[in-house]
């Protein structure tokens, strides 16, 4: 256990260190000057000079990585160029929203997912099963930017249930939730049926079908939660397509979070706000999943005695 | 052919109208004040767009903006990712340590998230968007031709091969690559569809194409401000949109299941 | 087993939920289209903030209908030709610590904008001033450094408190002025709240980026008004509500196509005139804005007291462009190529666009170039651009055309961005200056608008409406024709059935 523990996290580092260097390079990789770009060409030269120094440019980009890093440590993600306040200040605050969001459509896409794939798995090969994956493939073929429109159209407008886009309380947080949770219930509830099918697949569940009892029966008490840890780890590994969906969803809704943020400061040519939003989304991504992969391989015993390649 | 049903014959409409609307004497970009927002009718199709411009030439340029972006960005991707993908699991060692550390750090941006901070940095453009999808591309190739290659190496008849002194290069050309071959073409129409998704994604930001080349995307973006006025300028190319991925997802579905009968056979073999 | 995880985080949910909307609020809700950027009046320049500063500040003089300036906090004494007493009225505001606004205020407010080290973009226009001196409490005397007809327009500046003036960080986010109304809050660039101290009636600014998302929520009542910016096709819709109402004004704000002297094109006065015929503004104008916007010949409308009265418009005529383009010895074959730099606000790439079109068809290839308006605007105070679009909004009195078009005013002295240098003209901004009657003044004026009309530094486009669309509750609201938010003071909300 000790032994995985300790591989997995050296590899988490490794992988962090990377996500940093690669995220620091960004900013070389700037057509021109990416000084020029961010004051324009006519800038004064002590503005630019005061601007190159502020961002290290001027250094030569081995020591200017180690100040990154070292800076980073200090939980110091430099400052924006436009509202010159500290980027880790703008990204905390935002940070609740996204995360309010994500939780949301997560709880959203299993209550998708749940029935779509427990269906498709009990009529394997029938009629039930092909509606279901349709349904999944549609979910899948359906970008955000354009699912999110349609609701807003269909929600907001025709029916005006529900408020079009901004923060303001629980109801404007459904549609964006449906936006962002669809993507994911599609990929999910595909695995929940291959997982559950795998299960059933099994000798206990054999079994218990011997002992007469009926296929839901077994399907909801037997074969279910024993699906539910693999299913689990996949939901963590899925965190990433909320995560990169969350970039555009809270564009089309307004949604003040930091996928919000990140296309902010892109049009604003704002770097470093582009670099710590960046940072913080991948960053979040890597920790959750070590973490499932971590308690997955603390849970199942399989795992915790082999090495897994 | 007959395996791929409806969406076989999409995915052709798709190829066969992105090219020969190129043919078409109809102007993208001519503008007709008059025309602005006009709904559907029986002479114009697909109606007009927000400067009078009609709205089927510009599915049909953003249709071939989508084949040429999408066919780019997997083609560079499934050819850098094989290479580096068979020859770090064939060479082992260090090689293989460092191009799966890469891998792991490319795969740790969730999503399209890589991509769009790529294009936002180097500014838009459908150059830039081709540059910044293949750039994250690559992974998932690399990642499939890797495993694929480990899975084979000891095989027999590459083992024979290496015994008679073949060339790494022959033998990688030879014996390995088309016995991946079939799961690599599986992973490449996926890529299709994330690609077709992923561009137009970029330029529903703003990211991607620049006025007044079109794209399903722009056109979505653009389309959506007048949505309560002439919704037509969103469903027409969010539906196109949804179609070709949708078949492209579909026949990817197809082949693997027609791939799957093989491998289940194989399975049962041993 | 399988509720679990979703049961959970259902109660995360619910805990981590924080404030709802009021659907019911009694507050009157604002629509904007950008968030003001500082309230602090000796700092604000763009529209939206000098609009809120209007309410939340008192002003020394204000102006009438046909833009001559007229008392608002102060009426006024010339006692010699460089030497001013203003008489604060009895009737004035109290700021929060409960002071009466007074003289001193009045001489902190300008004496920090006057500052250099202060940094106050609206220093240029005040520098005439030389020494202000306060007489009591009511009175104060203003000497200039020379002689100025037009002075008293330029003490528009809100005044500050006197124990505040120092203080810049805090009055950018927390305004204390003595205006009809009174900070609330500013928790973030999405909402503002004032309150009207007359009935205690709350207002709320709230800024929603997209302007189909704001036309929504008007109709589904998530604010009351909306002012300004939205697309033709989009008032139209909110026109067939019905419970919402339109109220449109000509306005006065200047639409205008800019060029650069100074490059090796747009330099030449034919390539201008040339451009200039090309353009249908009629048709721009009936197509796409809305139906009180007026075609424009110059930067002051003709109803201002310095006007243009009679302008030789130029005729859309591409005929003659294109023949005036082929004897510069551009074709369609050998196209003339130009840049045009434009905001990328939507609605200003899809008039750029159209005009690209318009050119293109007298043989003028346009690559157009949209920016953000932060990096579109340095582009342009820096003079890098041959073609661009932009308005001037609140334009009240003529110094404007010092700052825009004398020679002496290329940035970063003035605006004159496109480096016109035109001795004429000069002399004729001069001439009106020290100019003592008025009516003489009024047609140097008039003909250096026409000058500008013939050298074309700018082709003029439009002078947009305004309009405003609220909801069938919401009473007492009056455009300007500046597009100022002062009906906000007598706005009346009848609570919503």
């Amino acid at each position: 256990m000790l032994r995985l523990l300790l591989t997995r996290l050296s590899s988490t580092v490794i992988v962090i260190f990377g996500v940093i260097s690669l995220v620091f390079l960004l900013i070389h990789l700037v057509p021109g000057d990416p000084v020029d770009v961010m004051l324009g060409e006519n800038a004064q030269m002590a503005d630019r000079e005061a601007l190159r120094e502020a961002l290290g440019l001027n250094r030569p980009i081995g020591q200017q990585l180690i100040t990154y890093i070292g800076n980073l440590l200090q939980g110091d993600l430099g400052q924006s160029l436009h509202s010159r306040t500290s980027v880790s200040s703008m990204i905390l605050e935002r940070f609740p929203a996204t995360l309010q969001l994500a939780l949301v459509s997560l709880l959203v896409s299993c209550l998708i997912a749940f029935p779509l794939g427990i269906v498709a798995a009990l009529n394997r090969g029938k009629a039930w099963d092909k509606v279901a994956m349709g349904v999944s493939l549609l979910g899948v073929s359906i970008p955000n930017f354009l699912l999110g429109p349609m609701l807003i159209l269909l929600f907001s407008l025709s029916l005006g249930w529900l408020p079009v886009s901004g923060k303001s309380g629980f109801a404007s947080m459904v549609l964006p939730a449906i936006t962002l949770g669809t993507a994911l219930a599609a990929v999910l509830s595909r695995m929940i049926r291959s997982t559950l099918l795998e299960v059933l697949n099994e000798d206990y569940i054999r079994t218990a079908r011997a002992k007469g009892l009926s296929y839901i029966r077994v399907v909801i008490f037997h074969a279910l939660p024993n699906a539910m840890l693999p299913i689990i780890t996949l939901l963590g590994l899925q965190l990433g397509v909320l995560l990169g969906g969350a970039v555009i969803t809270e564009t089309v809704f307004s949604w003040p979070g930091i996928g919000k943020l990140t296309i902010d400061a892109i049009t604003k040519r704002d770097y470093p706000v582009v670099q710590g939003c960046v940072l913080l989304i991948s960053i979040s991504y890597v920790i959750v999943n070590a973490f499932t992969d971590i308690i997955y391989g603390w849970i199942d015993p399989r795992i915790r005695q082999g090495d897994r390649s | 052919m007959r395996h791929f049903g409806w969406a076989g014959w999409i995915l052709f409409v798709w190829i066969f109208v992105s090219i020969a609307g190129q043919l078409l004497p109809v102007d993208i970009n001519q503008i007709h004040l008059p025309s602005i927002l006009n709904a559907p009718d029986w002479q114009n199709w697909l109606g007009y767009d927000d400067l009078g411009r009609p709205v089927l030439g510009r599915l049909l340029a953003g249709s071939l903006t989508s084949l040429i972006v999408s066919f780019t960005v997997v083609t560079v991707s499934v050819v850098l990712g094989t290479i580096l993908g068979t020859l770090s699991a064939y060479q082992g060692g260090m090689t293989d340590l460092i191009v799966v550390r890469v891998i792991d750090i490319f795969l740790a941006f969730p999503g399209i998230l890589l991509a769009i901070a790529l294009a936002g940095i180097l500014g838009p453009g459908i150059d830039n968007v081709v540059i910044a999808l293949s750039v994250v591309g690559w992974v998932g190739f690399a990642r499939l031709a890797r495993a694929q290659t480990l899975s084979l190496k000891h095989r027999e008849h590459v083992l024979a091969a290496q015994a008679l002194g073949t060339k790494k290069r022959k033998i990688i050309l030879r014996h390995l690559i088309p016995l991946i071959s079939a799961p690599l073409l599986i992973e490449a129409t996926f890529g299709i569809a994330a690609v077709i998704i992923a561009e137009a994604g970029l330029s529903f930001l703003g990211l991607g194409v620049q006025a007044p080349d079109a794209s399903w995307g722009s056109m979505i973006r653009d389309g959506a401000r007048y949505m309560l006025v002439a919704p037509h300028l969103v469903i027409v190319p969010g539906l196109a949109l949804m179609v070709v991925v949708l078949s492209v997802n579909l026949l990817g579905d197809r082949l693997r299941d027609v791939m799957d009968v093989k491998t289940n056979v194989q399975k049962g073999s041993h | 087993m399988l509720l679990r995880p979703g049961y959970i985080l259902s109660v995360f949910v619910f805990l981590s939920l924080t404030a709802c909307s009021d659907p019911s609020s009694t507050s009157i809700r604002f629509a904007l289209a950008s968030s003001p950027i500082s309230l602090d009046p000796r700092y604000a320049t763009d529209a939206v903030s000098s609009r809120i500063n209007r309410l939340l500040y008192q002003r020394l003089v204000d102006f009438d209908q046909k833009f001559q300036v007229k008392p608002a906090l102060a009426g006024w004494n010339q006692l010699s030709p460089k030497h001013y007493r203003f008489k604060l009225k009895p009737v004035r505001g109290y700021f929060k610590n409960g002071e009466r606004l007074t003289a001193y205020d009045v001489k902190a407010t300008y004496d920090f904008i006057l500052e250099n080290e202060n940094a106050s973009p609206h220093r240029s226009s005040l520098l005439i001033i030389d020494k202000i001196i306060v007489v009591d409490d009511q009175i104060i005397d203003f000497y200039l450094k020379r002689i100025d007809p037009l002075f008293p327009g330029y003490l528009v500046i809100g005044i500050v408190p006197k124990n505040m003036a120092a203080d810049r960080t805090t009055l950018n986010r927390i305004p204390a002025g003595s205006g009809s109304f009174s900070f609330l809050e500013w928790p973030d660039t999405s909402r503002l709240v004032l309150q009207r101290k007359s009935d205690k009636q709350l207002v709320e600014f709230i800024y929603v980026h997209d302007a189909t998302v704001r036309a929504l929520k008007l109709i589904r009542g998530e604010v009351d008004l909306l002012q300004n910016d939205l697309p033709r096709e989009l008032v139209q819709y909110l026109g067939k509500e019905n419970n919402i109402l339109l109220k449109n004004l000509p306005g006065n704000n200047f639409t205008y196509l800019g060029f650069n002297m100074e490059d090796r094109l747009t330099s030449q006065l034919a390539i201008r005139k040339a451009i200039a015929h090309a353009i249908d503004r009629q048709s721009l104008i009936r197509y796409l804005m809305g139906g009180k916007t007026r075609l424009a010949n110059a930067l002051l409308t003709p109803e201002h007291w310095a006007g243009l009265k009679n302008a030789k418009a130029y005729s859309y005529n591409p005929d003659l462009s294109r023949s005036m383009l082929e004897s510069l010895g551009y074709t369609r074959d050998k196209p003339l190529l130009l840049e045009y730099k434009t905001s990328s606000d939507p609605f200003r790439v899809r008039i750029a666009t159209i005009i690209q079109q318009q050119l293109n068809e007298v043989g003028i290839k346009v690559s157009l170039k949209s920016f953000d308006w932060g990096t579109f605007y340095g582009d342009i105070k820096s003079g890098r651009f041959q073609m661009y679009s932009l308005s001037w909004v609140g334009i009240k009195t003529p110094d404007i055309f010092r700052y825009v078009f004398h020679s002496e005013s290329v940035p970063p002295q003035g605006a004159n961005r496109g480096r016109y240098i035109n001795k004429k003209a000069d002399e004729l901004i001069e001439a009106a200056e020290t100019s003592p009657d008025m009516s003489a003044r009024g047609q140097y004026y008039q003909d250096l608008q026409e000058q500008l009309l013939f050298d074309l530094p700018y082709i003029p486009l439009w002078y947009e409406e305004h309009f405003v669309a609220y909801r069938n509750n919401i009473s007492g609201y009056s455009l300007a024709s500046d597009g100022n938010y002062d009906g906000l003071k007598s706005v009346e909300k009848l609570p919503s059935p």
